[in-house]
C-alpha cells in the first residue's frame, strides 16, 4: 500500500459509503474470528518504522508516528478479538544508541500520546485495557515517567485487558532483574521466629554427630528429637541419616532444636531449593499474564532481538512478516490468526489421537 | 488509508491533532473518535455508540435487541465457517506446492556427499556463522520420513555434522527437547566419526569433540589435531565441535544458578548488587553453551520448543515454512540467507 496512491482509487476509498462499508466488514470479520480460538497473550516487534520512512522519503519520526497508528488499529483489532494481554517491544535499551534526535523524538511521543491518552480515561474504560511499563524506569526522564506513572494509575483499575509497553527493555536485563531479586527474596531471612526453618535438622549438627560417632566418644550431648517431622524431600533424607544414628548411639541427652536454633548465629532462611521455575516467572516482569501464544516480528528480520526470551521459548508460535510495521493491518493479521487457530485446531486433534491411541494400547 | 474504514479527515485529525485548522481539546477528539468504539462494557447504558447499531435501530427499530443479536452471531458463525474451510483448503494446497518445491530444490541441489559439492555451495556467501545451532526433533514413532527413534536422531545428527564441517563451521550445538543423545555420548562420536569418513576420506576427515553441558567431553586421543605428512611437514586438519543440548539446559539451568546465588547470599558470599547480566551470561557461556550465531529450524513453524532463552538473545532463526525434516537446501538457504542478514544491534 503506498501512500500516494492514485487519485480515483484514493477518491473512492475516501468516500463515506466505502468507508462505511470497509468498518463494517471489518468489524464483521473481528466478530467471526471471535468464533475460533483466540490466542490470550500477543505479542508484537514493531520493527520497520525507519525504512518505511526511508522507502516513502518521509522524516524517520513520521516513520514513528504512522507505526504509532498502526499500533493503535492493531490494539483495537486484539481487544475487540478477545486477546487479553498485549505486549509490544516499544523501546529497547539498546535503542539509546541511535542519534540523540530520533531518541528525543521517541520520548516526546511517548510522553505526547500518554498524555492525550490520559485525557480519555472514560474511553479507555471501554476497551477495559489497564497499561503497564516494562523495563528500566531509571534511563527514562522525569517528565516522560510523569506521563508513564499518570497513564498507569488512570488505567490501573481495568481488568478486562492488559496492555504491556515494553520501554526500555530487554529479556536479559529482564531476567537478570527476576534472578536478583528471586535471590534477594530467598537470602532475607525470615523475620518470624516462631516459624522455624523448614529443616528442623543442621548439617553442621549431623557432622558433629557423625564425627563424634567416628571418634567413638559419645559424649551424650547430640540432640536430635526422634519425633520431629520433615517437610521436604531434602530433609527427609537427612532426617533418616540422623535417625540411623540416632538408633545406633544409645545415650543420648534429649536438647531441644528450637533452642539449638535460637542460639545458632545463622538466621533461618526460605529454603533455596524450592524455587521452581514458576518462581522466576513470578518475579518476571510480565507475571501474572498467561502465556504467551503467538508472537508477531515484521519487516521480515527473523531474530527475537533481546525480546521476551524467557515467555516465548516453549511452545509461543513465532510469526515473522515480510511487511514493515506501518502498514500492518487487519489484513496482514487475519492470515497469521487464522492460521494460528488453524494449527490450534490441529495440535487438539493430534492430543486427542495420541490419547485415544494410548487409551487403545492400555486397553490391549 | 482505504483498508481502515477511517476518511481522510479523521485521519489527518489524528494524526495532527487539529481539524479544519483548529486545534482539537480533549472533547473534540472524543466526539470524533465515539463512531469506532466498542460498545459500553456494561450493557444496561442505553446509548449504542457503535455506528452499526446505530444503523441497526433506524432500519427495524421495532424488532426486539436479541433477535439481532442472534443473527449477528449466526453471521459471525457463517462467516467464521467459511473463513476456516477457504483457508484450510489454501493452507493444505500451499503446503503440498512449497514440499513438491523443496523436493525439487533438494534433488536438484543434492550435496552427493561430497564436501567439495558443499564448499562450492557456500563459496559465495559472505560470512559463516560461527556457532552454528539446529533444533532436531526426537520422533517415538516413524510416521513419514524414516527417521524414528535414536537411530534417526542420530542420522540427522550425522549429516548435519559432516555438512557443517564441510562447510567450515566449526562449532555446532544440537538441540533436541529430551536429550537423548546425551545418554550415548560415545556412541554419538563413533556415528559422526564414521560419516565424516563416509564423507571427507579417512585422511582428511576433520577431528571431532563431542560434549554436552555438565558432562566430560568425548574426543578419543587417538585423533591428533595433525598428522605428519610424506615429506615430514605436518598440515593443520580443522576441528568440529558437537554439543548436544536439551530443555534441562534452559530454563532448569538458569534455575539451578538462581538456586547457587540464592544460597551463596545466603551465606553472604555474594552480594544482590553484585550480580549482573555479565555474570549470568558468563555463567551460562562457560557452562551450557554460547550465543548462537545462527539458529536452524527444521520444523514446518517457528516454535522453540524449550531452547535455552539466555542464548537466544540476537540468534537469527532460519525455517523454511512448511518444511519437514533435516533437508540440506534448508541447511544451505539458511547459511545463504545468514551470509546476507545485517546485524544492527539496536541502531
Amino acid at each position: 500500500m503506498s501512500l500516494h496512491t492514485s487519485g480515483i482509487s484514493r477518491w473512492l476509498a475516501a468516500s463515506p459509503p466505502v468507508a462505511w462499508t470497509v468498518r463494517q466488514l471489518r468489524e464483521l470479520l473481528i466478530g467471526a474470528l471471535r468464533q475460533g480460538p483466540i490466542p490470550q497473550h500477543v505479542a508484537f516487534v514493531m520493527d520497520g518504522n525507519r525504512r518505511f520512512a526511508r522507502e516513502h522519503h518521509i522524516e524517520t519520526v513520521e516513520g514513528h508516528n504512522m507505526g504509532f497508528e498502526a499500533l493503535a488499529r492493531i490494539l483495537e483489532v486484539c481487544y475487540k478479538t478477545g486477546v487479553k494481554v498485549v505486549t509490544i517491544y516499544a523501546f529497547s535499551i539498546e535503542n539509546f544508541k541511535r542519534s540523540k534526535h530520533e531518541v528525543d523524538a521517541l520520548m516526546a511521543m511517548a510522553k505526547l500520546k500518554l498524555g492525550q491518552l490520559s485525557e480519555h480515561g472514560a474511553l479507555l474504560d471501554r476497551y477495559g485495557a489497564s497499561i503497564r511499563i516494562l523495563g528500566q524506569r531509571n534511563f527514562v526522564k522525569p517528565d516522560v515517567l510523569e506521563a508513564i506513572d499518570k497513564a498507569v494509575a488512570m488505567t490501573a483499575h481495568n481488568k478486562r485487558a492488559i496492555l504491556n509497553v515494553c520501554f526500555p527493555y530487554t529479556s536479559r536485563d529482564e531476567i537478570t532483574s527476576a534472578v536478583k531479586s528471586t535471590v534477594e527474596q530467598f537470602s532475607t531471612p525470615i523475620e518470624n521466629i516462631q516459624t522455624p526453618s523448614k529443616r528442623t535438622f543442621s548439617a553442621s549438627h549431623i557432622t558433629q554427630h557423625i564425627r563424634k560417632k567416628m571418634l567413638g566418644e559419645d559424649n551424650g550431648d547430640v540432640s536430635e528429637q526422634p519425633d520431629s517431622r520433615s517437610t521436604s524431600p531434602a530433609s527427609s533424607k537427612e532426617g533418616k541419616s540422623a535417625e540411623d544414628n540416632h538408633s545406633s548411639s544409645t545415650s543420648t541427652a534429649i536438647n531441644p532444636p528450637e533452642k539449638e536454633e535460637s542460639r545458632g548465629p545463622t538466621p533461618a532462611y526460605p529454603d533455596a531449593e524450592s524455587i521452581t521455575a514458576e518462581t522466576l516467572t513470578d518475579h518476571m516482569l510480565t507475571a501474572g499474564a498467561p502465556p504467551l501464544d503467538l508472537l508477531v516480528r515484521t519487516s521480515g528480520v527473523e531474530r527475537l532481538s533481546d525480546f521476551m526470551l524467557w515467555q516465548c521459548h516453549e511452545n509461543t508460535s513465532i510469526v515473522f512478516l515480510k511487511c514493515l510495521w506501518p502498514e500492518f493491518d487487519l489484513w496482514h493479521f487475519l492470515p497469521v490468526l487464522v492460521e494460528w487457530q488453524w494449527q490450534q485446531k490441529k495440535l487438539q486433534e493430534q492430543l486427542r489421537g495420541r490419547g485415544r491411541s494410548k487409551a487403545d494400547g492400555s486397553r490391549i | 488509508m482505504a483498508s481502515t474504514g477511517i476518511s481522510p479527515k479523521e485521519e489527518l485529525a489524528f494524526r495532527r491533532g487539529a481539524l479544519d485548522g483548529k486545534q482539537m481539546g480533549p472533547k473534540e477528539r472524543e466526539e470524533m473518535i465515539k463512531a469506532h468504539l466498542p460498545p459500553e462494557p456494561t450493557s444496561s447504558s442505553p446509548s449504542p455508540s457503535r455506528s452499526g447499531s446505530k444503523q441497526r435501530k433506524r432500519r427495524r427499530s421495532s424488532q426486539p435487541k436479541l433477535k439481532h443479536g442472534r443473527v449477528r452471531a449466526f453471521l459471525h458463525f457463517l462467516i467464521y465457517q467459511t473463513i476456516s474451510l477457504i483457508f484450510s483448503v489454501f493452507f493444505r494446497f500451499r503446503r503440498a506446492w512449497r514440499l513438491s518445491w523443496y523436493k525439487m530444490r533438494a534433488i536438484m541441489g543434492h550435496h552427493h556427499h561430497t564436501p567439495e559439492w558443499i564448499v562450492s555451495d557456500v563459496r559465495n556467501v559472505e560470512r559463516l556463522p560461527n556457532h552454528l545451532s539446529v533444533i532436531l526433533d526426537y520422533n517415538e514413532d516413524d510416521e513419514d520420513q524414516g527417521t524414528a527413534g535414536v537411530e534417526g536422531l542420530l542420522n540427522d545428527v550425522c549429516e548435519i555434522a559432516a555438512w557443517s564441517a564441510a562447510a567450515g563451521i566449526s562449532f555446532l550445538s544440537i538441540y533436541e527437547r529430551k536429550g537423548v543423545l546425551k545418554n550415548y555420548l560415545p556412541q554419538t562420536h563413533a556415528a559422526i566419526w564414521k560419516s565424516l569418513e563416509t564423507y571427507f576420506g579417512s585422511r582428511r576427515r576433520p577431528t571431532l569433540t563431542v560434549k554436552a553441558p555438565h558432562m566430560t567431553s568425548y574426543s578419543p586421543p587417538a585423533t591428533p589435531n595433525s598428522e605428519p605428512t610424506e615429506n615430514g611437514a605436518s598440515t593443520a586438519r580443522p576441528h568440529i565441535t558437537v554439543l548436544l543440548l536439551s530443555e534441562h539446559d534452559g530454563r532448569d539451568t538458569l534455575i539451578d544458578l538462581t538456586v547457587t546465588l540464592a544460597q551463596m547470599a545466603q551465606k553472604g558470599d555474594v552480594g544482590i548488587n553484585q550480580i549482573d547480566s555479565n555474570l549470568i551470561d558468563a555463567e551460562l557461556s562457560d557452562h551450557v553453551s554460547t550465543e548462537p550465531d545462527l539458529l536452524i529450524l527444521f520444523s514446518p513453524t517457528v516454535v522453540l520448543k524449550g531452547y535455552p532463552p539466555w542464548q537466544l538473545r540476537l540468534t537469527e532463526i532460519f525455517h523454511l515454512p512448511d518444511n519437514k525434516g533435516v533437508n540440506y537446501q534448508v541447511f544451505l538457504q539458511a547459511l545463504q540467507k545468514y551470509g546476507k542478514a545485517e546485524m544492527r544491534m539496536g541502531r
